[in-house]
């Protein structure tokens, strides 16, 4: 492959070029109720081509790998020449020929269907056990990839993705009170991690049905402690976007705000970027650029400490190039994006950090939410009220909004209890979504956080 | 491509049906007033649906080589799928459908960058601190159907189409909107885009307060689609399937104000969405789903015709990656006899809405909308006196298209809408402040 796309690229009168081609093959399942919904497999071949020149970028994707990509490689040469040069550069890197496999698992491409079939039918069959449990939905997919990547620097990746992923919604009933909750599953990893998940599947049932008798959560202001879902979900959504180059070098709002070296929080906060951590489902060796994967620290002891880069935010905003463009797939243009984001554990013990609040809640899990730059809103998927430091009674539809910089700073905990999460969906972001990422935190107190409800 | 994989699957299966789609899409882009990026997206896909032993089976690629793999992952996909209640169709004269112009075709990416030059300038020169976005956006596509009874239809289309959204900072921010469907050949009417725009921004200058209340609303074509979401999700056979449209038993009962014609019409001349026949091979036609308020009937595919004892209605949406579902084409409302300058003359207290934003978000099936008001104007005593902000409004489109006061006389081409404005008598309005 790497002949032919060097071939490609040859002998173009641009500043930079590089092409990328992938080959995956994706397998979906999805039961709704006790009905098998959707059942297929689809067999991808397609890429993208970019060419650099004087400041800019001409963009084409495609299904037809064979010779005709060398007029289209021309054509794209072309077009590029007659655009009004502007500012801006890239960030070079030197030749390389690197070939990165997977670690060995059960290949999922390997699992004859029924068996995938008959594992997700068992789950959806435990899951609609309980009476209260009117429906359901069970979902699994499984998809190997492998990118094939080459630039006009002589640099040569080809990168093999696995990934496997399940996850459930039961939807409860009692009268006309109706609640649902759902937990989502996702690993770069082979079938065998989706074996064994029986006490998940379960515990989602057992919570859609304790929703029914859980009260809404009266509004106003509380003590909170998060959990490491909902954490991670903050650090991703609230803050990580914030650090996203290619927003920030729009934005001048933004610009201000992000400046680096700037504190936002105690000192016992850091929020990291790390693409290299092994099997997690944002983990990648190179970006769709090329770039060699880091762990990047977005907040250092409560300071801002780095942001996110392409090859062309890092040349604009002057910074170091931390292999963060990724494309969901070979129809789109790699943007800058996050990998597996988290909040870093210290030390205090999630029973201790309990027995200290006298009135307030444990919420856990969320639903979605919106930010809009500094601001945000998040659901949670359930709470529990804190009553003299001992969790009491459940209770649903608690909303959490506020300014991302004011609630950082009123972290008051951090919990050593890390847990990293990766689900089936992902990721979206201008047009492009899921892309696989992972989230995480320990568990967190924040003061005064404004709690929406009835 | 697709006999090619129609034969291989043939022999092996009772029935099979293969979907083709061949898309070359180029977009340009401006931003704040200057040229931004410029994008092509080559897509070749297949679709193969089986029916085996009584099941249907589905399996998708982009990948000509792996054709065998694909015939064989649809097959082993039927050993699990639905029970094929329905046959597929044979051989059928499709009618003839304007989708492609050949001048279409030849507006290249050199062409709109120059045609999007051209606006910003001449939008610079009457408002030069309205800063703009523009897309042009061409389309074009070769779509085939074909199955072992003997169907084997293909036909192109080229889509051409230009979005602006205007940006004004002036004592806050505001947005204005325009949208231009070229897909007929018919040249760019420069002049008149620049007018719109600088028209709705000019009113945009002044800013109006509101206190909440009930007010006559009239909603733009160009905002309209928002609230015929719920009617157009309810339509939808898959929502009678599952027993989870509002207009179930409601066939042949008026549902909305005597003055609302609505039709989703394959065959308008150069729709975005028109097409000869549907993604099933089915000659196209034109479905009235509303006849002066009268449901008319639900639209279905194949399958979920079956399932609910009836026959399709032609209107199988499909892609290549996956089964067919019912759906929607082209939307039109019919005309009315309404003039907007009488309407807005005759309005002591209301608002003229051009944009909403936030659709999606609320109980759909159920009818209700609320929705904020990115681009509106006050209406006072006639007159328009301003524009809006933090203005929303919320309701049931079952209640409010019974309150439908007038409907304009003509309809604007939104591409896959046709539509005209419509005046509600009152309409619930939340106001900040």
């Amino acid at each position: 492959m790497k002949a032919f796309l060097k071939e490609v690229l040859a002998g173009l009168a641009v500043d930079y070029a590089d092409i990328r081609v992938e080959e995956s093959e994706t397998t979906r399942i999805v039961y709704r109720g006790r009905e098998l919904e959707d059942i297929g497999t689809s067999f991808e071949r397609g890429g993208c081509l970019r060419v650099f020149y004087q400041g800019n970028w001409v963009i084409a994707s495609f299904n037809t790998v064979d010779e005709s990509l060398k007029e289209l490689a021309d054509e794209l040469a072309i077009q590029a020449a007659e655009l009004p040069p502007r500012d801006g550069g890239l960030i070079h890197l030197p030749p390389l020929d690197e070939i990165i496999r997977m670690p060995r698992h059960e290949d999922p491409r390997t699992v004859p269907l029924a068996e995938k079939q008959q594992l997700i039918h068992d789950y959806n069959r435990l899951l609609l056990e309980p009476k209260q449990i009117i429906s359901t939905v069970s979902s699994y997919l499984d998809s190997h990839r492998t990118v094939y990547w080459y630039s006009s620097e002589d640099r040569y990746i080809e990168q093999e993705f696995v990934r496997t992923g399940f996850s459930c919604q039961a939807i409860a009933r009692d009268g006309v009170n109706i609640q649902q909750y759902g937990e989502s599953f996702g690993r770069a990893a082979g079938f065998e991690s989706l074996r064994g998940k029986e006490s998940m599947v379960e515990r989602v049932a057992r919570i859609a049905i304790d929703l029914l008798k859980a009260e809404p959560v009266s509004a106003g202001t509380y003590t909170v402690i998060i959990d490491p879902l909902l954490g991670g979900i903050f650090a991703h959504e609230a803050f990580g976007h914030l650090s996203e180059a290619d927003h920030i070098a729009e934005n001048e709002r933004l610009k201000q705000l992000m400046r680096i070296g700037t504190r936002y929080g105690v000192e016992e906060l850091t929020i990291v970027d790390d693409p290299t951590l092994p099997g997690e489902n944002g983990s990648y060796r190179y970006d769709d650029e090329g770039v060699p994967a880091q762990r990047t620290e977005l907040i250092k002891n409560g300071v801002i400490a780095s942001h996110l880069h392409s090859r062309h935010t890092a040349y604009l905003m002057g910074e170091g190039a931390t292999g963060n463009a990724r494309a969901i797939s070979y129809r789109f243009a790699p943007i800058v994006r996050m990998s597996n984001t988290y909040i870093v554990p210290q030390n205090r013990r999630f029973d201790e950090m309990l027995a200290e609040v006298k009135d307030g809640l444990y919420v856990v899990g969320s639903r979605g939410g919106m930010t809009e730059l500094e601001t945000f809103t998040f659901s949670s998927q359930y709470a529990y009220r804190i009553e003299n430091g001992r969790l009491t009674k459940m209770v649903r539809d608690a909303t959490l909004a506020g300014n991302v910089f004011e609630t950082l700073r009123n972290i008051d905990a951090i919990g050593n209890d890390l847990m990293i999460h990766g689900g089936l969906g992902g990721c979206g972001k201008d047009g492009q979504s899921p892309l696989p990422v992972t989230t995480g935190a320990p568990h967190i107190r924040i003061r005064n956080v404004v709690i929406g409800g009835r | 491509m697709r006999l090619e994989l129609l034969e291989l699957a043939a022999s092996r299966v009772e029935q099979a049906d293969v979907y083709e789609s061949e898309v070359d899409l180029t977009e340009v882009v401006f931003r704040q007033g200057k040229f931004f990026a410029q994008e092509t997206k080559l897509t070749h896909g297949l679709g193969l649906r089986v029916i085996k032993n009584g099941r249907v089976g589905f399996a998708a690629s982009t990948n000509p080589q792996r054709l065998e793999e694909q015939v064989r992952a649809a097959i082993d996909a039927a050993a699990f799928g639905q029970t094929a209640r329905f046959d597929l169709p044979g051989p059928a004269e499709p009618p003839a459908v304007q989708t492609f112009d050949n001048r279409t075709l030849l507006v290249n990416i050199q062409k709109m960058r120059e045609w999007g030059g051209d606006l910003i300038e001449a939008l610079n020169s009457r408002m030069p601190e309205l800063k703009v976005d523009l897309n042009f956006s061409r389309c074009y596509r070769e779509i085939g159907v074909a199955n072992t009874r003997g169907v084997d239809l293909s036909f192109e289309r080229v889509e051409l189409e230009l979005s602006v959204a205007g940006l004004l900072v002036q004592d806050g921010i505001f947005w204005v909107y325009d949208y231009v469907n070229l897909s007929g050949g018919q040249g760019f009417p420069l002049e008149q885009v620049a007018e719109r725009v600088v028209n709705l921004a000019r009113l945009g200058k002044q800013k109006a307060t509101l206190k909440s209340g009930d007010y006559p609303v009239v909603v733009m074509p160009f905002a309209l689609p928002q609230l015929l979401l719920p009617l157009l999700i309810a339509v939808n056979g898959k929502n009678r399937q599952k027993g989870t449209s509002p207009l179930i038993n409601r066939e042949n009962q008026p549902v909305l104000s005597p003055k609302i014609t609505l039709a989703d019409n394959r065959l308008r001349p150069f729709g975005t969405a028109s097409e000869p026949f549907d993604g099933e091979g089915l000659p196209a036609v034109r479905n009235v789903l509303f006849e002066r308020g009268i449901f008319k009937g639900f639209v279905y595919d194949l399958a979920t015709a079956a399932a609910c004892g009836t026959n399709s209605t032609g209107s199988a949406v499909r892609s290549y990656s996956s089964l067919p579902v019912p759906g929607l084409s082209n939307i039109e409302i019919e005309p009315g006899t309404a003039e907007l300058e009488e309407v807005i003359k005759d309005i002591p207290a209301g608002i003229l809405v051009y944009g909403f934003l936030g659709g999606g978000m609320s109980n759909l099936l159920a009818g209700e909308v609320a929705l904020n008001v990115s681009c509106g104007y006050k209406i006072e005593k006639g007159n328009i006196t301003g524009r809006l902000k933090d203005v929303s409004v919320a309701g049931n489109v079952y209640d409010l298209f019974q309150r439908v006061e007038a409907v304009g006389a003509a309809q604007r081409d939104l591409g896959d809408y046709y539509l005209p404005f419509i005046k509600f008598s009152s309409f619930r309005v939340a106001c900040r402040e």
